[in-house]
């Protein structure tokens, strides 16, 4: 059933044989699959959540050793024990979870990747080089921070410069889109096109199918561990990728944002917010410091209706990460007032903001809403594991309820896992995507702040997350969604706020904005500044 | 049908790769166990010594019979609850080093007894509680100058063990001196002494508390809302408190519970260790000596876990217990430098799979450290400047 691609005539890079991978607790992620890759082309990985998308490149970068089959390379053995050793033979990965050392900047991460113990002069040599390199890519970060103090997607940003900076024949990006704006996007494609032509081999994994299409050459669909597609971009249709995908024909529906062109997307919700009542979130001129002790959020203003999806959209760093703390617990604002229903929520306790009904779906799922090594059920009581259900008499653990409110959980929110006690680190991205957002759904929460709530989930399930949130919204809670995805944001708010440094540029309907206003707003640019 | 075989095959290198990441420990424990005694065996060899009639007397000495059992037994009492003070902060993300203070202060509060009579029972709870109450008062001092001040804990509770010690060297020698025997404190009354559970052996009742407790905390940490905020905490701080947990109270928790460990081993050595029921003063404390720290290595091979640790003391209490049979053993004595190199491999090894484990965590600790020297560093020019 896999069309398979002719033999290209100039030789190949690298060439995976009949790749079966069975973890150690038996999950088997891959099997028999084969793969060869050339140079001078894109290739785009597609796949659900938990089809072996990440096992299949970490193999082909030489870090996860295959249980049957292997790697080839006209160069030599594929085998590394470091992605510093990978790098020199000429691989470079983007990891989908980040390898960077969180107390050094990003200039000092990329200079830690070269082999030479990195002096004073090769930290200044590499500051130069990362400037004119996130000129050339469209990717800005700060340099001299230090990046645990950096948002997701500048991590993602910095992680992204780290592979580019090195000279490598074979590019792997897992899911470096994420996180990204489409202008960010756009950007670092175009790089992509030109690292392709100068005749590099580059392996993309994303959930976005208009983005396969766009800069790819060829797609391979994984399911469950198979390759069961290989088909040249220019051949491949939307509905033909979707069905490859999931292994029968795709919902109508569920297409209608994920796979709409550059046009803006079509909203398909209308509903009319009544506004005259009082707001259940009430931001009063917050304003508060980031973790490099500037000024991040600066004295913004809005309120949260019941039956209202507030959209924040922005490059990722100006402010919307602190924003979303200052709201649930984690920040300690300088000034402003917010109230959930009157309620104070300022400086509080997490705790204590949770018993006001609010879910948080947090941009960070590995440093923020997981514990790691902590297995599945743990995790999924996490926040709630002081409720009634799951904590009796002598704040003894309910485990029966906790395990039996697991498999509701995975079943409703489809989470692919060995079990309810596999370790949450056993998981794929995807699927640890899915076990926060259902933690938080399933509060059933009265205030909804969802920080980028469909990061690295596949369509089918990127899908049913949105409709959840329709379907609160339609039950009277107010949500707030914080997004880059700027498609997401517009079809599905009600009203929208573009954030840049810190401050609103603008609040208004998603239907009264065009895409070049979008992105001149997210780039600080107004209209009367414009009109100047 | 590759696939099966492949599954198949898998099953092997799973069970290797189980063994050396420590998802079966008992296996990993015991592979580790042989190499140091390999490692022990090659030493004597060397030096000339029989490894064969040594380790026979080493078994014999530590499981040859109940006189022998009672013996290791009695030794690993003490020793399970100092291993849980070093556990239990860990589990939540705490270096405590202070146990062997801790169980200082603990032993001189259960000497402090001596000085009421209450009938027997009730006399020996209030020495368990005096004893508990003291290691933990004693622990909540670095604890808070950790927590209000930023202190590192491993720092303060080293400092802490040299106070506690000379404190207790001096309570001991001039305070709550015997006044017949200068080179002891005062010996327990008959009422609040714990009961010999085998005759002619020195195992007492004490080894119940030990036992009780770490069965106690195991039930605390997996089994309560509690236990599971603390671990929660200790793994993922950033994380706790977005569940709401409050992460300076789960540290704290941490500290109380280890000091009551600790304070509980001073109390199990005191009212438990016949002949005299009392500390030693003359020679430095030499019943106490060191427990604390060897309470350390018994967590590590014992894997931070209650369970594991009343395993890893009672194979800690045999070593030490057939270790002096070795150094008698009539055609081979091992003199007791060689048993004290022997054991050495022996734990080394037997803590080298958890510290390796560990190491993520270590680095962790490190690099706060790090931050924190940077922090100083960046602010001082700051400071010039306002
Ligand atoms: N370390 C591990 N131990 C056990 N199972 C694992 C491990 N890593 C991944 N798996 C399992 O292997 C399968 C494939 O995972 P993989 O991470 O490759 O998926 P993916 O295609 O990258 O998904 P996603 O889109 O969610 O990132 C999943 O079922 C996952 O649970
Ligand atoms: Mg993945």
């Amino acid at each position: 059933m896999s069309e398979v691609k002719a033999p290209s005539e100039n030789g190949f890079f690298l060439r995976a044989e009949r790749i079966t991978k069975v973890y150690s607790d038996g999950t088997v992620a891959l099997k028999e699959a084969s793969l060869e890759i050339h140079p001078h082309e894109i290739i785009g990985l597609l796949g659900e959540n938990g089809a072996g998308k990440t096992t299949l490149t970490k193999i082909l970068s030489g870090l996860l050793p295959p249980t049957r089959g292997r790697v080839i390379s006209p160069k030599g053995a594929v085998r590394f024990s470091s992605p510093r050793e990978a790098f020199d033979f000429g691989i470079g990965m983007v990891h989908q979870h980040f390898a960077l050392v969180g107390m050094f900047t990003a200039a000092e991460n990329v200079a830690l990747s070269f082999e030479r113990p990195f002096s004073r002069l090769q930290l200044t040599k590499t500051i130069e080089d990362l400037e004119a390199l996130m000129e050339e890519s469209g990717l800005q970060v700060p340099l001299d921070v230090p990046v645990e103090k950096l948002s997701v997607g500048e991590q993602q940003r910095v992680e992204v410069l780290k592979v580019l900076s090195r000279d490598v024949d074979l590019l792997i990006l897992d899911e470096p889109t994420s996180v990204l704006t489409p202008l960010e996007v756009d950007e670092l494609f175009s790089l992509l096109r030109r690292l392709r032509d100068a005749g590099k081999s580059i392996i993309l994994i994303t959930h976005k199918l208009k983005e396969v299409q766009d800069v790819t050459d060829r797609i391979v669909i994984l399911r469950q561990g198979e390759i069961v597609g290989d088909v040249q971009t220019a051949e491949a249709t939307t509905e033909r990728l979707a069905q490859l995908m999931v292994g029968h024909a795709m919902k109508q529906e569920v297409d209608a944002v994920e796979l709409s062109d550059h046009e803006l997307p079509v909203r398909k919700t209308h509903k009319a917010v009544d506004r005259s009542g009082r707001s259940i979130l009430h931001v009063e001129n917050l304003t508060a410091r980031g973790n490099t002790r500037d000024i991040a959020v600066d004295d913004v203003s809005f309120d949260v209706y019941a039956g209202e999806i507030f959209g924040i959209a922005g490059v990722e760093g100006n402010g919307q990460s602190e924003l979303v703390e200052s709201l649930t617990g984690l920040r300690v604002p300088t000034s402003g007032i917010a109230t959930i229903n009157g309620a104070n929520i300022l400086g509080v306790d997490p705790r204590q903001i949770y018993r006001l009904g609010v879910a948080h779906i947090p941009e960070d799922r590995l440093e923020l809403g997981l514990v790691l090594p902590f297995t599945l059920a743990e995790n999924a009581i996490l926040g709630v594991h002081r409720w009634k259900e799951f904590r009796g008499a002598f704040s003894i653990l309910k485990w029966r309820s906790i395990n039996q409110h697991v498999r509701e959980l995975m079943d409703r929110f489809e989470i692919r896992a060995a079990g309810p006690n596999a370790p949450a680190k056993s998981l794929s991205g995807g699927n640890q995507q899915k076990l926060i957002v259902g933690r938080e759904l399933a509060k059933d929460p009265a205030v909804i702040v969802a920080a980028q709530p469909t990061r690295g989930l596949d369509i089918g399930s990127a899908y049913y997350i949105r409709q959840t949130l329709l379907d609160m919204r339609g039950k009277g809670r107010a949500i707030l969604l914080v997004s880059a995805d700027l498609d997401e944001v517009l079809a599905y708010a009600d009203r929208v706020a573009i954030m840049y440094e810190g401050k609103f540029m603008e609040v208004c309907s998603p239907d009264e904005l065009n895409r070049e206003r979008v992105g001149m707003l997210m780039g600080g640019v107004t209209a009367a500044r414009e009109i100047a | 049908m590759s696939i099966k075989e492949a599954q198949q095959q898998s099953r092997l290198l799973r069970g290797i790769h189980r063994t050396l990441t420590g998802l079966h420990p008992v296996l990993e424990s015991l592979i580790a166990a042989l190499v140091g005694l390999l490692v022990g065996a090659i030493l004597m060899y060397t030096w000339g010594f029989d490894p064969w009639k040594a380790y026979f007397a080493l078994i014999q000495g530590a499981y040859g019979g109940s006189y022998e059992w009672a013996s290791s037994l009695s030794r690993a009492t003490p020793l399970i609850l100092t291993a849980l003070t070093f556990s239990i902060c860990l589990r939540a993300g705490m270096f405590n080093i202070g146990a062997e203070g801790q169980m200082y202060m603990g032993a001189i509060a259960a000497v402090c007894i001596t000085y009421f009579t209450l009938p027997p029972g009730l006399h020996h709870i209030v020495g368990l509680i005096f004893a508990a109450t003291v290691g933990a008062a004693w622990s909540l001092v670095p604890a808070a100058l950790k927590l209000m001040r930023g202190v590192s804990e491993v720092i303060s509770t080293i400092m802490f063990n040299w106070i506690a010690r000379w404190m207790a060297l001096y309570l001991a020698i001039y305070v709550l001196v015997d006044p017949m025997r200068a080179e002891k404190t005062l010996s327990i009354p008959l009422t609040a002494r714990f009961p010999i559970l085998v005759p002619r052996t020195d195992l007492s009742y004490g080894i119940f508390v030990s036992i009780a407790f770490a069965l106690f905390i195991y039930f605390l940490l997996w089994h309560t809302t509690t236990g599971y905020e603390l671990r929660a905490a200790g793994l993922n701080p950033s994380a706790a408190r977005y569940g709401g947990i409050r992460t300076k109270r789960t540290m704290f928790l941490s500290f109380i519970l280890g000091g009551i460990a600790a304070g509980l081993a001073g109390a199990t050595i005191v009212m438990g260790l016949p002949p005299t029921y009392a500390i030693y003063g003359g020679g430095g404390l030499p019943q106490l000596l060191n427990m604390g720290f060897d309470g350390m290595a018994v967590a590590m091979v014992g894997r931070n876990h209650p369970i594991g640790i009343i395993v890893a003391a009672i194979f800690f209490g045999g070593l030490n217990a057939g270790g002096r049979v070795m150094q008698f053993y009539g055609s081979n004595p091992v003199p007791l430098e060689m048993v004290r190199v022997v054991m050495g491999a022996i734990v080394l090894a037997m803590s080298i799979p958890e510290l390796i484990r560990l190491f993520p965590m270590a680095k962790k600790g490190g690099q706060n450290l790090i931050r924190s020297l940077r922090r100083t560093t960046r602010s001082a020019p700051e400071e010039e400047s306002a």
